[in-house]
């Protein structure tokens, strides 16, 4: 989150020097110096790096050598990974669906400071977001476990079958999206909260004065007003679902098979247990066009006009 | 401008006498060796237990332990010692020796009659141990084997003699037998967990004369008929519910497995015995020798203590890996740990337990010695992972055993070229 606002405004601003006076946006630029040098220097500049590894032949102990589009090509006809890439494609998709509808409806529920208590439930669900993925991740291969795990030792005391959450593919899948949902949408929520807050009451006193249903009030005041506050968690999620590794490491290490395994953890794989740095810098730099895109689709369908003032 | 020049300067030389004053600080006798380390269960405090009188004699010495977790060990490993940044001293296992054994300092400089020391140790730990040029790079600590950790009186409440039916019994003969604990206890759901990992599936390969490598290790060779038998015959073991799916595909802990009695037998190494020890104590447990397939066979192993090339205090770090593998240290930091120890000349007097080290030792005895060699070999360790998935796409029904083992062999011999 550091740099992502950081390329928009500083856009803004070139735009400005280009029709404006230098020395009016001096200070400016100035305040945004640190911001910038350390984007460049812990992003740009790793990417780039990622780029020329990506063009070697490398292992941890051994030179790079320079092989030129070999790893892209190799990468093109490599199942394994192209697997893990529909597996991304899918997690992503629920995971941001998902997160957007249950953190929208947190907030919706817990802005309106007529429930006794509200601030707790808020407190409540924002926690999982503050506990790091390993731990959650440990504390759901508990619940879920095939065997050891609490759910289905619940299920056989009633006589029943266990259910194999983490044994089988499709629920494998299910289950870290799942997990991932209620792990993230706190943070998202207390992000909705505050755009939703924003939003002028007086809106919303005219509408219900006007006779507008609860739906139609949500459908014309509060969705376009919220827009560009779910623009931000749209983008946010979708990033964080394309980097998801802790979670799955944990619960299933990409398991059963290949089921649930991403592209980060192949990246990590081959980089690391295979000793093939420029082969996995390879799959990073598709990994990273592949992010690009796909925010560069949100922005395009959300439309042009981001009011960020 | 001047003044910032000024300003500059200044801070320029008050910064370089601080280091010239470090570098005075290392011509002294005081070194804190950085020591990385990672536990099966309680190796790391008995480490700092054993090493205390060293570290009493030579009060200049200190040692600042790292405890890694073994998942991350390896990769934690080689990004320090590619960073240029290695620790003084790790603890390795035969699985990470093979992936850094090139940049570990050798031990000939360090000591007057290497020939005697290598002498101190058994003999495959030692070569383990050797580089490519034949020089000692590691010294070894505890020997380890793989074998079979069995629930006692799950057996007993079956009515099986356990001592007699293990001696000689085969896969298909456990299969029977297993079923027959299962049944006649009620808490048991299954027969034998295994290690979701390659070396411990190996264990079962071998018996089956399966193999990774060609017998020059020139060339991947999964392809051959003992390891196709040992897949088929582990899908049939799931498939049949003899051996849980939650461990090689749901990569449930086998050993908490048996510890609550859900299986009535564990494969896996013998650093178990230190943990069951502890931790079971609803039922008694014993080591016995594997079912036979082709051939009886475990697969050797083991711990090692090593330095780096691109350590800073290697000195320091050769005096204290020699004094904790001297005889007297490693007695005592195996008795204390529960496990083999690797010097030739040791003789543990185990509290308990003894009758099953017995049981590894000798199975270690009957295992063929190209298994220490394909275990040791570079190449293969960089394609373990990709070994395990394609097994548990076959035990998934996603690719034949036949199909697996040709994925594996062209995967690996991409590293043999």
């Amino acid at each position: 989150m550091y740099g992502r606002a950081s390329p928009l405004l500083f856009g803004n601003l070139m735009k400005k020097t280009v029709q404006g006076n230098f020395h009016q946006i001096k200070a400016p630029l100035l305040f945004l110096l640190p911001n910038i040098l350390i984007f460049v220097i812990f992003i740009i500049i790793p990417a780039i790096q990622g780029l020329r590894m990506s063009l070697t032949e490398w292992g941890v102990f051994t030179e790079p050598t320079f092989i030129g589009l070999a790893n892209f090509k190799e990468l093109f006809q490599d199942k394994v990974f192209w697997r893990t890439f529909s597996n991304t494609l899918v997690f992503s998709f629920f995971t941001v669906a998902l997160m957007m509808l249950y953190s929208l409806l947190l907030a919706l529920l817990l802005n309106k400071n007529a429930l006794r208590g509200e601030k707790i439930f808020r407190s409540l669900f924002y926690i999982p977001s503050l506990l790091s993925m390993i731990t959650v991740g440990i504390a759901w291969r508990f619940i879920l476990g095939d065997e050891m795990g609490i759910v289905n030792y619940v299920l056989r005391s009633f006589g029943g079958e266990g259910i194999h959450w983490l044994t089988n593919g499709n629920l494998a899948m299910a289950s870290v999206i799942l997990v991932s949902v209620w792990a993230g949408a706190g943070y998202y929520m207390v992000i909705l909260i505050g755009g939703l807050q924003a939003i002028p009451l007086e809106l919303y006193e005219a509408a219900t004065i006007d006779g507008a249903s609860p739906a139609r009030t949500f459908r014309s005041i509060t969705l376009p007003l919220l827009k560009s506050t779910l623009l931000v968690v749209l983008v946010l999620a979708t990033i964080s679902s394309f980097k998801a590794y802790e979670l799955i490491f944990v619960m299933t290490k990409g398991g059963p098979g290949y089921a649930t395994k991403l592209i980060v953890q192949q990246v990590y794989q081959v980089a690391f247990m295979e000793d093939r740095m420029g082969y996995a810098s390879a799959m990073s730099i598709l990994l990273m066009i592949l992010i690009g895109l796909v925010t560069i689709v949100q922005f395009r369908i959300s439309g042009k006009d981001q009011d960020y003032e | 401008m001047k003044k910032i020049a000024v300003f500059l300067t200044i801070l320029l030389l008050a910064t370089s006498t601080l280091f010239a004053a470090g570098t005075k600080e290392e011509g002294t006798k005081e070194t804190t060796l950085s020591v990385m380390w990672f536990n099966d269960a309680n190796e790391s405090d008995v480490f700092m237990k054993t090493i205390d009188d060293y570290l009493k004699a030579n009060p200049h010495v200190k040692v600042d332990l790292q405890v890694v977790a073994y998942s991350e060990y390896d990769q934690k490993l080689k990004m320090m010692i590619s960073g240029g940044n290695p620790p003084d001293v790790a603890r390795i296992s035969t699985n990470t020796l093979s992936v850094v054994v090139d940049s570990l300092e050798p031990i000939d400089g360090y000591v007057d009659d290497i020939e005697k020391v290598k002498q101190e140790f058994l003999p495959s730990m030692v070569a383990f141990a050797m580089n490519k040029d034949n020089k000692l790079v590691a010294y070894p600590t505890e020997a380890t084997a793989n074998g079979m950790i069995v629930n006692k009186t799950a057996f007993d409440n079956a009515g099986i003699d356990l001592d007699a039916v293990s001696k000689t019994w085969t896969w298909s003969e456990w299969e029977k037998i297993v079923s027959n604990v299962i049944a006649d206890n009620p808490k048991m759901k299954y027969g034998l967990a295994v290690d979701f990992t390659p070396h411990r599936f190996s264990t079962i390969m071998y018996q089956f004369n399966g193999h990774f490598l060609n017998a020059d290790q020139s060339a991947m060779e999964f392809n051959n008929p003992g390891t196709i038998n040992t897949l088929n015959w582990f899908k049939h073991v799931h498939d049949s519910g003899l051996v849980p799916k939650s461990v090689w595909l749901g990569s449930e802990n086998p050993a908490e497995l048996f510890q609550a009695g859900l299986v009535a037998g564990h494969i896996g190494g013998s650093w178990n015995i230190n943990t069951y020890n502890k931790n079971v104590k609803d039922f008694e447990w014993k080591v016995v020798n594997m079912p036979k397939a082709a051939i009886n066979s475990s697969v050797p192993g083991g711990k090692f203590v090593a330095s780096f090339k691109g350590s800073a205090n290697k000195v320091e770090a050769q005096k204290l890996m020699a004094a904790f593998s001297d005889n007297a240290h490693n007695e005592a930091y195996c008795l204390d740990t529960f496990n083999l120890s690797s010097r030739a000349d040791a003789t543990i007097d185990y509290p308990s337990n003894s009758k099953d080290f017995d049981v590894f030792l000798s199975e270690l005895k009957v295992t063929p010695a190209f298994t220490a060699n394909e275990w040791k070999n570079t190449n293969l360790s960089k394609v373990t992972t990709y070994i395990k998935e394609q097994i548990v796409e076959v035990l998934l029904g996603n690719v034949t055993p036949e199909q697996a083992v040709a994925n594996v062999d062209a995967k690996g011999n991409t590293y043999f070229k």
